[in-house]
């Protein structure tokens, strides 16, 4: 059978669907980046080839996210494209009318607002953490709850608990103070699920329009207490799309379809046992090229250099012949 | 009976008593929103960009209140200078062009402009235009301008007295005044009036300070032209008028033999505080010197600490000169 | 006396090329680095504007290298560069630097008193030498940003980006250390054939106009190459200020070219009213331009806390609706991430392709 492929590369989390010709999702896979990029494009496809037990007959591969250039150079991609285009192109696959997209991922967010099925307008997090997944994580471990809990358990409170601050830090003490008031756990845990959408409201959503429909995915969408909080704090129901979780991944692989297909050409996959075989592996070093300094990434299989980034003359880049972003 | 609605924040620290004076006697009726509360904070963040500085969201979270009302107008005034070849700041400057691209309901602003470093001439036109919409007679709006200018200039002499701006509006409007506070430290305290004065903004720092035994002196209480010729000893005049202030309040204070410490609160992301809290940094060697950055995430916890730690290291440096002067060998 | 001053982009090219001719001897600043703003930035106060630290971190460095004497510019507020010589001296002089600051102090002073600072400053020149001086150096600036603007139009649309961006920067090289009016003329007219051999795409680009605070929009290193990383993504960069610009409308009365500032300002005056410091005004009103002369949309930058552009920012989201043209602002300071602006920036022309390409189906 054919496939498309779609990587979606993040810092927290590594993302693979495969969907067929006509657009339909035929497996998806979930790993944690754990810091190695490298090592999670190498096994991520390791485990689909497993999963599928199959010669997989890849048309095209589409890549997004922060590692979508690694991802692109390990794989060979035929689309690399930035988060936002990925998901705004997902959701607007499965809902057509979808007039704004909040995305929320372990550690960054993002608002997408769409017009007729293109992107009108968008906002990414600052720096700030308190509007993403990995604030809830920090939370729920400080109170030795396990995160697949935390939604269930927040969707028994009858009276959130208001938490006070805009950021992680002063959120925490917050909430520390709150549960030494004795407050009951599913009204922190809802306070805590409010205080996050308060967050992302101010902080990602602000002065943004939001319209219905509403679509909210990323891996935080799995928690119930949020979506109930979005739902109370925006008064509008709220949908999740089934495969929430990879949502930047099928974007781009539908990317890619589009691309294939339009475009009549063979994929710049580089094949099986160029992927499983070889021994990957990413260096640094400073260039000393003028007083910039960049700090130059190189990947290299066995003893092949793949790519250089990094330099902003892209001397060192432009070396090995680059393809075009965007 | 016309009604002007006033947010309770920025310059209302500052001229509250000539603005409220200046409309009530065109016969117009003073609708002030409410001192500053968490919700008003939560509407600011929610309605300024959030680049801008705390003391302008919590403004916007007060004309927000104000938009509730059934206003005539609302006076949102564009402070450019309230003296020659000086400025407040440039989001001053900016106010009800921010106030109209984030709001879509307003009432109909009063924005006049203050910019008393263009021509008297401008400024008075400013006024008149303003005074039209109450009354046809000038000199009605003369006498009420004047009269607002006494007004202010009696509650800036209640503030001389040890009171905060915020305090002393509070009297001018009738309040009883307060008692004494039982004080062994006297302590400096410098900062714009609209930050400092609003206790929810500063987290009542002032009142913080005197529970824990300190007399506050604060710039209101100080002459001006004393101010003005500390601060004229920069070398190069400082264009902002409450940075000059500050400066110049910082070069008494440091003088004042009574004044144990000098605390300085800045508000994070203002430009002018960036600089001036520097500046006062650099300059003072003589006198122990805190500068507090607050903005909307400051907790209480940790700010209360602080103002312990300080008061507690003057009170030890205080023993230890009255030790120091003891004789040896009693 | 061994004479320094503060990089903004191109500038240095004129500025060296002035001081010379004033008979100085000149110790540029390192061009900047990493370093240059971690120095700047362990020196200034916390949440000063990043063109504080920047400039901090080049008269560290260049007074490190022997320079004595540093040449800035100042201004009456409201913004805080007109203070930032103020500051940097104290700070210098507490780190134990000895060296003298020469402040030349822009719109209170007219432009006999600009030649005469300028001939004070030089070493025994005439007042006739002086003028040559400032004349020689603007025709370098006005030679640079014709070159500027010209990569700016090849650049989106060259297929060999990396051959534009080369024949550019080694022209501008050269044009730097040069002092003589012919070869400057030569070079520059080399450095246009050249680039006008460079064969382009047939789709014409995106067009993004470029408004903000002058400092981040011209230096580069302020704001991660920004210009360049639109031009590697195809798209055509009108940026609204140029140095020759400020100059002219700042320093020298608008003596030398004809400015567009009325028409600025009568754009910006149903969003902005007033004159709000630094560049917030000038932000609104070409913001205002570019939207009525159909750009697909606008980028607008500032040094984070930056007053004048926060002015701007929020009036900008009321622009943008009401004239139809999508913006983005970008701060920038120490801790920006150069990942998170590309994928902003690929997002944003991403977005206005999508949006460009349907019109384009529409009509």
């Amino acid at each position: 059978m054919s496939y498309y492929l779609g990587v979606d590369i993040g810092s927290v989390s590594s993302n693979f669907v495969l969907i067929d010709e006509k657009q339909q999702l035929q497996e998806k896979l979930y790993l944690r980046t754990e810091g190695n990029p490298v090592r999670a494009i190498k096994n991520g496809y390791k485990e689909l080839l497993e999963k599928r037990r199959e010669k997989l007959d890849i048309k095209g591969i589409g890549a997004t996210g922060s590692g979508r250039h690694l991802a692109d150079i390990i794989l060979g991609a035929d689309v690399v494209k930035n988060e936002i285009t990925a998901h705004a192109v997902a959701a607007s696959w499965f809902y057509p009318e979808v007039r704004t997209i909040i995305e929320i991922g372990g550690q960054d967010s993002k608002i997408i607002l769409l017009q007729g099925g293109v992107v009108s307008d968008f906002a990414m997090n600052t720096v700030c953490a308190a509007g993403t997944g990995s604030f809830l994580d920090q939370q729920a471990s400080r109170l030795n709850m396990s995160i697949y809990d935390f939604g269930p358990t927040a969707l028994k409170s009858k009276q959130a608990v208001r938490i006070a601050g805009r950021c992680g830090v002063f959120a925490e003490s917050d909430m520390i103070h709150k549960q030494q008031m004795g407050y009951p756990i599913e009204d922190i845990l809802m306070g805590l699920c409010e205080a996050l959408v308060r967050n992302y409201l101010n902080n990602v959503g602000k002065g943004k329009k939001i319209e219905a429909p509403i679509i909210f995915q990323g891996g935080v969408a799995a928690n119930a207490g949020l979506k109930k909080a979005f739902e109370k704090i925006l008064q509008t129901p709220i949908m999740i799309p089934p495969h929430y979780d990879v949502m930047g991944a099928i974007g781009a692989a539908i990317l890619a379809r589009e691309y294939i297909e339009d475009q009549g050409v063979n994929t710049a996959f580089k094949g099986d046992s160029f992927i499983i075989e070889g021994q990957f592996k990413s260096s640094s070093f400073e260039c000393k090229g003028c007083p910039n300094l960049c700090e130059v990434v190189c990947i290299k299989r066995e003893q092949e250099i793949l790519a250089y980034w990094g330099d902003r003359c892209q001397k060192w880049e432009s070396s090995l012949g680059h393809k075009e972003v965007g | 009976m016309k009604t002007v609605g006033m947010p309770r924040g920025l310059f209302y620290y500052y001229y509250y008593p000539w603005y409220k004076t200046f409309f009530n006697d065109l016969g117009a009726r003073v609708i002030l929103s409410s001192p500053t509360t968490r919700i008003t904070v939560d509407q600011g963040i929610n309605m300024a960009v959030d680049e801008t500085c705390f003391p302008i969201k919590v403004y916007f979270g007060h004309v927000q209140e104000l938009c509730q009302y059934d206003l005539d107008y609302l006076f949102v005034p564009r402070i450019v200078s309230v003296e020659a070849r000086s400025y407040i700041c440039p989001k001053f400057m900016g106010v009800p062009d921010m106030i109209r691209a984030s709001f879509s309901d307003l009432p109909p602003l009063i924005d006049i402009t203050i910019d008393i470093s263009r021509s008297p001439r401008d400024f008075q036109e400013e006024l008149y235009k303003t005074g039209r919409l109450f009354t046809k007679s000038r000199r009605r709006i003369k006498a009420a301008y004047e009269h607002g200018r006494e007004e202010l200039k009696y509650c800036q002499a209640i503030a001389a007295q040890g009171y905060t701006m915020a305090e002393a509006i509070d009297i001018w409007e009738g309040q009883e005044e307060k008692g004494s506070w039982n004080s062994d430290l006297c302590i400096g305290v410098l900062g714009h009036g609209y930050s400092l004065y609003d206790q929810t903004i500063s987290l009542d720092i002032i009142g913080r300070l005197r529970k824990m035994g300190c007399r506050v002196l604060l710039p209101e209480a100080l002459p001006g032209e004393r101010v003005e010729e500390e601060a004229s000893t920069m070398p190069k005049r400082i264009f902002w008028t409450l940075g000059r202030k500050m400066v110049g309040s910082a070069f008494i204070m440091e003088k004042k033999p009574e004044i144990d410490g000098i605390i300085y609160v800045a508000c994070f992301a203002c430009g002018p505080d960036s600089f001036i809290g520097e500046i006062i940094e650099r300059k003072i060697e003589n006198k122990p010197y805190m500068l507090l950055v607050i903005d909307e995430h400051t907790g209480e916890g940790g700010l209360n600490t602080r103002l312990e730690a300080f008061c507690d290291m003057l009170r030890r440096k205080r023993r230890q000169k009255i030790e120091d002067n003891l004789p040896a060998y009693g | 006396m061994k004479i320094t001053y503060p990089h903004m982009g191109n500038a240095c090219i004129a500025i060296e090329a002035m001081l010379q001719k004033l008979k100085l001897e000149v110790i540029p600043p390192p061009p900047i680095s990493k370093k240059t703003l971690e120095i700047g930035t362990k020196h200034c106060p916390e949440f000063a504007c990043m063109p504080l630290k920047i400039t901090m971190g080049n008269f560290i460095e260049a007074l490190d290298l022997g320079a004595d004497t540093i040449l800035m510019a100042g201004g009456w507020g409201p913004c805080r560069f007109g203070y930032y010589a103020q500051v940097e001296r104290d700070i210098l002089a507490d780190l134990g630097y000895k060296f003298d600051m020469v402040i030349l102090e822009a719109p209170d002073s007219r432009v006999s008193e600009l030649f005469r600072q300028l001939q004070a400053l030089g070493q025994n020149v005439s007042i006739v030498e002086a003028f040559k001086a400032l004349k020689f150096a603007w025709y370098k600036l006005q030679v640079v940003e014709e070159l500027e603007k010209k990569l700016a139009y090849v650049h989106p649309r060259a297929l060999d980006k990396r051959k534009a961006e080369n024949i550019y920067d080694l022209a501008l090289e050269k044009i730097k250390a040069t002092q003589d009016k012919e070869e400057i003329d030569k070079l520059f007219h080399t450095c246009l054939a050249s680039l006008d051999q460079i064969a382009l795409r047939a789709e014409e680009p995106l067009r993004i106009g470029l408004v903000g605070e002058i400092y981040t929009v011209l230096e580069p290193m302020a704001n991660y190459n920004l210009i360049r990383s639109l031009g590697r993504l195809n798209v055509e960069v009108d940026n609204s200020i140029y140095i020759s610009d400020w100059l002219n409308d700042h320093l020298l009365g608008g003596l030398v070219k004809k400015s567009h500032r009325r028409q600025l300002l009568k754009c910006a005056a149903p969003y902005l009213n007033y004159f709000v410091g630094g560049h917030g005004l000038e932000t609104v009103g070409s913001t205002v331009i570019y939207a009525r002369q159909s750009y697909d949309g606008v980028i607008h930058l500032g040094p984070l806390t930056c007053m004048p552009e926060i002015v701007a920012q929020s009036v900008l989201k009321r622009v943008s609706s009401e004239e139809g043209i999508p913006c983005m602002t970008l701060y920038f300071d120490e801790h920006a991430g150069v990942a998170g602006i590309q994928t902003r920036l690929e997002a944003f022309t991403d977005m206005l392709k999508r949006k460009k390409a349907r019109r384009a189906a529409i009509h």
